[in-house]
């Protein structure tokens, strides 16, 4: 009976999801290219990924440097924002968590990276400052882990703040020695999110750039040259090739951040 | 529990449904589908000339969509990955061998001269749809590269339009003067070293070609050096666009240098003077390429576009109908006009002469002016073009922007094209 609740999900996860991974990780051993029938190529796609094809490289470190500067900005703002409204209680909160959490809903859409593209003009077709019109894009779109930090800010308790206060604590040392700590787990959640986020952005590169990751490859995001690789050139085993080894990368790196979260992650009922 | 399995089985009953209804016949008619790539203008006359084929043919039924160019080719390769491929597709010179070596086109052999006429045609430019002896597409249009240019900043600098005859030197003084006219608020000309189709027209003044018949590089090393030196030329004599706005180029004419008035000339094709005509009326002008050569101009009749069905159509007779209406029938040929370029089939061709206005008047006094000059098509390019295509630009923008010198640029280039093309 429970799987019978589960099917639909089941159909799905499976039939959408699943096999195309299958699929894809089948196809990243051939030389697929839409229309003709695959044939098997062994490891060969890998390894031209990574001894002959410099944009592949030149493409991993845009990523690198993006994930860098992107995920740090953005939850800092997130956190600032949320700290802000946090000491707002009652006084027009809801209103101002709304409009901050606003250029979110509209974060992924096409529209939007329109009008970026249209504001920092000249800025976006000059190599040395188109990445970090991106950065600034999505950094600005602090407001799903700015919502998170609230939430969290709101669990911890009260008295733990009197306490301190009354043993005159300032608001700093209260920030350092009572919300971060209780807000690790919060912190930690939203850092995997948006790390994972940030290694799979797409549509603020593709739009801006208009799908070249131009200028002179300034913006050549990993999945830019996935796509151009697989969709206009109709490489699809090297495309594939370049999923499995992102999927891989993210994993790991993902792996790496739970290792580290033993050591400045603060649950609550663990001393 | 029941109502729950009713509820799962009717949404089932309704994808499946919905899941084979796409693209079958209905009611004893064909329908068939035709994709083209273009932005609302030409949807407006070639839906119009579609109304008239369907009113003409009851039983067949034509859907129609489309999509700007760079959308297009991802669309259209992942329908006919999907085998949804469409039974009528808008074809690209640059693409042709693309999609005509992996077995996509229908060979349209057997109806040329047959279901789709001919006579009317020049016969050379029918040859711009084969590849390996096979018609693969049909030649929807003619156009040819050109110089767009704003009459008013030539004249006001004081130096000669583009005729016949001007040299790349001549080309880049006046720019230079122009640019110095405006207090450098708008460049002479825009920067053309990462375009390939201007390299192309270049080559073809030097006596070669981008491609040799066995579809290799048909230039050397040196041709491409001298080519980007060309445009470093302009760039060191105040001539030319600034690096930022390099990236900018083969998007539609209203984000092109010379569309938002920041350049008063570019090399273009003459088929997109009417999207140059809709951002600034009346304001451009057409004029021919500078050639250092006396004899070759470069330019050549070159198919705009193309139409092909597609090889898995399971409408053969109805697509093949509908390519002969779109380029053969004198009324759709006077709802189409010079939409795409100059029609194919002469007659028709003439006919549009006749009643010409705006940006279609433009452009066939333009081809009347060079026609003497104009060369046959070249066969159509190899597979991988596309991609070397773009790493023209590309290497171009690291050159301009400074990252690259242009060695450096050259060497690789060349390993990049080579592997393009292997």
């Amino acid at each position: 009976m429970p799987y019978l609740f589960l099917g639909p999900w089941l159909l799905g996860a499976i039939g959408l999801t699943v096999a195309p991974m299958v699929v894809s990780l089948y196809l990243s051993f051939t030389d697929y290219d839409l229309f003709n029938e695959p044939q098997w190529v062994g490891l060969d796609n890998y390894a031209k990924l990574f001894g002959d094809d410099p944009r592949y490289l030149h493409s991993v470190g845009v990523t690198l440097r993006y994930v860098a500067w992107s995920v740090p900005s953005k939850l800092l703002l997130a956190l600032a924002v949320a700290l802000l409204l946090n000491a707002l209680r009652g006084k027009g909160q809801a209103f101002f968590r709304s409009a901050f959490y606003a250029p979110s809903l509209l974060g992924a859409s096409v529209g939007l990276a329109l009008a970026w593209r249209a504001i920092f003009d000249t800025w976006v077709d000059t190599p040395d400052h188109a990445l970090v019109t991106i950065v600034l894009l999505s950094a600005w779109q602090f407001g799903a882990p700015m919502v998170i930090f609230l939430a969290g800010l709101q669990q911890i308790p009260r008295d733990l703040f009197d306490a301190a206060a009354v043993d005159g604590a300032g608001w700093w040392r209260r920030l350092w020695s009572i919300t971060l700590p209780m807000l690790s787990p919060v912190l930690f959640f939203n850092l995997v999110l948006e790390t994972i986020h940030a290694f799979q952005a797409f549509t603020q590169a593709f739009v801006v750039s208009g799908g070249r990751g131009g200028p002179a490859d300034s913006t050549l995001f990993y999945t830019l040259y996935l796509y151009e690789r697989g969709f206009t050139e109709f490489r699809m085993g090297y495309a594939s090739a370049m999923a499995w080894v992102l999927l891989v990368a993210i994993a790991l790196i993902t792996a790496v951040l739970f290792r580290t979260s033993r050591y400045w992650v603060f649950y609550g009922d663990e001393r | 529990m029941k109502a729950h399995g009713v509820v799962g089985l009717v949404l089932g009953a309704a994808l499946l449904a919905s899941g084979c209804g796409g693209g079958a016949a209905t009611g004893g008619q064909t329908e068939i589908r035709f994709i083209w790539w273009g932005n609302d203008d030409r949807a407006k006359v070639t839906n119009e000339a579609v109304r008239l084929f369907e009113s003409r043919n009851a039983n067949i039924k034509v859907s129609t969509s489309f999509q700007n160019f760079q959308n297009y080719f991802e669309k259209l390769s992942t329908e006919i990955a999907g085998g949804n491929a469409p039974d009528v597709i808008q074809m690209d010179y640059r693409y042709l061998n693309e999609y005509a070596g992996r077995n996509v086109l229908l060979d349209l052999t057997p109806h040329v001269g047959k279901e789709i006429r001919t006579t009317d045609w020049d016969q050379g430019f029918i040859g711009s749809g084969k590849l390996r002896g096979k018609q693969v597409a049909m030649p929807l249009a003619q156009n040819s590269t050109t110089i767009v240019y704003d009459p008013k900043l030539f004249s006001a600098a004081g130096v000669k339009a583009p005729e016949i005859g001007w040299t790349w030197a001549d080309y880049r003084e006046a720019a230079a003067k122009i640019q110095a006219s405006t207090g450098g608020k708008v460049a002479g000309s825009t920067d053309f070293g990462g375009t390939e189709d201007v390299f192309e027209t270049w080559l073809r003044q030097r006596g070669k070609a981008l491609y040799t018949d066995e579809g290799k590089l048909g230039y050397t090393k040196d041709d491409l050096k001298a080519f980007w030196q060309l445009s470093k030329d302009f760039r060191d004599a105040k001539a030319t666009t600034p690096a930022e706005l390099v990236t900018t180029l083969n998007a539609g004419a209203e984000q092109t240098p010379l569309g938002k008035k920041l350049s008063a000339s570019e090399h273009s094709y003459d088929s997109l003077y009417g999207g140059y005509n809709t951002v600034r009326p009346d304001e451009l002008k057409l004029g021919p390429y500078p050639s250092d050569s006396k004899e070759v101009l470069g330019s050549y009749r070159k198919p705009s576009q193309l139409i092909s069905a597609s090889a898995r159509t399971k409408h053969k007779e109805a697509a093949v109908k509908l390519i002969d209406f779109l380029l053969n029938d004198p009324d759709a040929g006077k709802i189409l006009g010079a939409n795409r370029g100059l029609p194919a089939n002469l007659k028709i061709r003439e006919a549009v002469a006749q009643n010409l206005s705006g940006a279609n008047k433009v452009i066939f006094e333009y081809q009347k002016s060079v026609d003497a000059k104009l060369g046959d098509a070249p066969a159509a390019p190899p597979k991988g073009d596309g991609t070397i295509y773009k790493l023209m630009q590309r290497k171009h923008e690291e050159i301009v922007f400074g990252k690259k010198t242009i060695d450096q640029a050259l060497d690789e280039f060349w390993r990049d094209a080579e592997e393009a093309l292997k």
